[in-house]
């Protein structure tokens, strides 16, 4: 069970999900979760791929690291357009953001 | 620069030519608002032209050969097109004719224009009318001649549209500027095709190699015919011949400097200048002369009809010119040339008198001047007299001698048709010369009653109108008595002007028919004067049983054919055909198929690219439609698509 293909299947199935999310909710605090589950998904990959064949084991741990910290920086903006938004129309439904149709 | 001063004769054709134009600059830039200043200027810069084509004229007198300066202007290639000064005895007569009728009718328009707001543009526009004329007669080449050509016709239209606050002479003014242009098309098409067939543009070039007969014959009667093409316009020919008779919406001095030496004289003098050319061309002569005859009977007809001063003398100028233009063509190059010069003296003068009655009594109708005493003028009324003696072919008076060499002329012409109709044209030119001054001179009715009008009037007019002492009238009356004088005495210089015409050109032998002229060949020569002369007399005493005996009904005998005399008074109905021509050609033709092409092809082709934008981005936009899933949707399939591609590829 140990293997490389299992930790494959689970990232993909995770960035999967997290893009079913993307697509599907229309709450934003929803989706900006799912954007985190995708986020999480490319980590699995990072570290597995970093376990089973990278020569230096540094490597891929640093990515996600950097991939954390900016998954952080990019929940907070997400978070305060969110704001933003609810501020201006009372709703965070992604349904109601629709003043730029042509 | 040595030279140019060392050279008396150059000094005084670049003085003679270039100092109107100078005085136009100077009048239009520094001195418009000074009146006095202005015509000071402007009269003393054509005295001195006139001074220094006088000294040219005796100086030249019998030089013989003719004297050319010229520098090259314009090279492309093997042509060179110079600018200069050609001066042989035909420009020199010419030049003279120019600046003395100028300077007279400048003098003249002292008194008649006094007190106009317009009087120092009108003293600018005058220099330059004289400025383009001079230069265009002493042009060497045709290229430089045409250009003063065009300048010719500028100052015309100027002039006659001179009070542009009136409809009619705007009107008059675009109608002379349009109908010259449209005959200078052909014009500069004829010098087109002379380039190319020939190359040189030089006017004794062109003569000496129509004369050795280098030129291939086509090729001269085509150019030739265009060229005439030129001369119709500007000289009024059939059928573009009603411009001038509506230039007399211009000031009357206008008129007479119009009719004489300058506007309708540069299409007869093209005619001569290139007349060895032209006489290489038989096709184009016999044109010619049909041409001139037309317009000759036309225009005289036209003439009995109306009742404007003004009008009559432009049909007569017309008729005449047409008379020129016949005595050319059938080869007579001193008799056309000897008439343009009696012509220019004698129409001058008749214009310039009934520029004093129209000062006096503000009107054109000579019924009415007549009525309101009109002969109590007496120096215009002779010297008008003298004028319509002249015009109607009377000896002794100079329009006698050039008539006479021009019927000659004709007489020689193996056809004796245009004989024929250079009588009866006579006959005509008489009648309605006279039915208009036996209107004036014999009014019918209440003539008493008006003399007492008549002062009446003249006091009205302005403090000097009245006077016929004061400054006014006598810068009227001297240059008419000038020009009385003129006409008198230029009829007995023929030989002596023959003489010095032909010296140089021998060129006018060339059309088979050597010139002629009066008096000197044989009983058949004594017959045609003999009948010109009884003919002229007739038609003098014709108009006097119709409008000048005691108790005469003054009607003529047009009244009785009122659909002729619409005809007559309609010019023919040229006017209504050019008109029609016009909407036809042009606005039909021409203008609708260029409107379509505007609507049709340049507004549908940018409307179509309008259309096709707001089409497409009515399309894009719909594609908008500002859910921000959908976008990611479309985008990761995208991407999806590309990853497939990649993959299996």
């Amino acid at each position: 069970m140990n293997t490389l293909g299992v930790y494959l299947i689970i990232a993909a199935l995770l960035f999967s999900l997290g893009l079913l999310g993307v697509l599907q909710r229309r709450n934003l605090i929803g989706m900006l979760i799912s954007v985190e589950l995708m986020l999480n998904g490319a980590n699995i990959n990072f570290m597995a791929f970093n376990r089973f064949l990278a020569p230096d084991p540094t490597v891929g741990q640093l990515f996600t690291l950097f991939v954390m910290g900016l998954a952080a920086a990019e929940a907070a903006i997400g978070l305060s357009i969110i704001l933003a938004l609810f501020r201006k129309m009372r709703s965070i439904n992604i349904e109601r953001a629709q003043q730029l149709r042509g | 620069m040595m030279d140019f001063f060392k050279d008396p004769v150059l000094v005084a054709a670049a003085l003679g030519s270039g100092l109107p134009l100078v005085s136009m600059a100077v009048i239009l830039i520094f001195t418009r608002h000074d009146q006095r200043i202005s015509a000071t200027i402007s009269v003393g810069a054509i005295a001195i032209s006139w001074v220094c084509a006088v000294y040219l004229l005796i100086k030249l007198w019998g030089a013989g050969a003719a004297v050319q300066y010229q520098a090259p202007w314009l090279i492309a290639d093997d042509i060179v097109i110079p600018f200069g000064y050609l001066l042989d005895p035909l420009s020199l007569l010419m030049l003279c004719i120019v600046a003395t009728i100028s300077f007279l009718v400048q003098v003249y328009s002292l008194g008649y224009m006094a007190g106009d707001p317009g009087f120092s543009r009108y003293y600018a526009f005058q220099s330059l009318f004289a400025w383009a004329m001079m230069s265009m007669v002493i042009a060497p080449s045709m290229l430089q001649l045409f250009i003063f050509w065009e300048m010719v016709g500028l100052a015309s239209y100027l002039l006659i549209g001179f009070y542009y606050e009136k409809y009619s002479a705007s009107q008059a003014g675009k109608k002379a500027f349009v109908m010259t242009r449209t005959a200078d098309i052909f014009f500069f098409l004829g010098l087109i095709i002379l380039v190319l067939g020939f190359g040189d543009l030089g006017i004794i070039k062109m003569n000496e190699a129509a004369q050795a007969h280098m030129l291939p014959p086509y090729l001269i009667t085509i150019s030739a015919c265009l060229i005439f093409g030129g001369v119709m316009g500007k000289s009024a020919q059939f059928p573009l011949l009603t411009w001038l008779p509506d230039a007399m919406e211009g000031p009357t001095p206008v008129s007479a400097l119009l009719h004489s030496a300058t506007m309708v004289a540069a299409g007869v003098y093209m005619f001569s200048r290139i007349f060895p050319f032209y006489s290489q061309s038989a096709e184009a002569m016999s044109m010619a002369l049909a041409i001139g005859t037309i317009t000759m009977l036309l225009s005289s007809t036209m003439a009995m009809a109306t009742y404007d001063l003004k009008q009559v003398w432009a049909y007569s100028t017309v008729s005449q010119l047409g008379f020129m233009v016949m005595g050319l063509a059938a080869g007579g190059y001193f008799a056309g040339v000897f008439h343009l010069t009696t012509h220019a003296g004698f129409k001058a003068l008749l214009f310039l008198c009934s520029g004093i009655f129209i000062h006096e009594y503000h009107t054109n109708d000579f019924r009415v001047i007549g009525k309101h005493g009109g002969r109590s003028l007496t120096i215009p009324m002779v010297c008008m007299t003298i004028g319509a003696l002249a015009l109607s072919g009377i000896f002794p008076f100079s329009g006698f001698f050039s008539k006479e060499a021009i019927l000659g002329v004709l007489a020689q012409h193996p056809n004796k048709l245009w004989l024929g109709a250079g009588l009866l044209g006579a006959l005509m030119t008489a009648y309605y010369t006279f039915r208009l001054i036996f209107f004036m001179v014999f009014p019918q009715g209440d003539a008493r009653h008006a003399a007492h009008h008549d002062s009446a009037h003249g006091h009205g007019h302005g403090e000097e109108g009245g006077d016929h002492h004061g400054y006014v009238f006598w810068s009227m009356a001297v240059p008419v008595m000038i020009l009385a004088g003129v006409t008198l005495v230029l009829g007995f210089s023929q030989s002596s002007l023959e003489h010095f015409l032909m010296s140089t050109v021998p060129g006018a032998h060339g059309a088979g028919a050597d010139v002629q002229h009066g008096g000197e060949h044989g009983a058949g020569h004594y017959m045609l004067l003999i009948s010109a002369v009884s003919l002229a007399v007739g038609g003098i005493v014709w108009a006097y049983m119709e409008f000048g005996r005691k108790g005469a009904k003054q009607e003529g005998f047009l009244r009785k054919m009122p659909a002729v005399e619409e005809l007559f008074a309609r010019r023919w109905y040229l006017d209504d055909l050019l008109r029609k021509a016009l909407d036809r050609l042009v606005y039909a033709g021409l203008t609708n198929i260029f409107t379509r092409n505007d609507r049709r092809i340049i507004d549908g082709g940018i409307d179509g690219i309008c259309a096709f934008t707001v089409g497409s981005g009515r399309f894009f936009s719909f594609m908008q439609s500002g859910l921000l899933q959908q976008n990611l949707l479309v985008m990761i399939a995208a991407v999806a698509l590309v990853v497939l591609f990649f993959l299996f590829s």
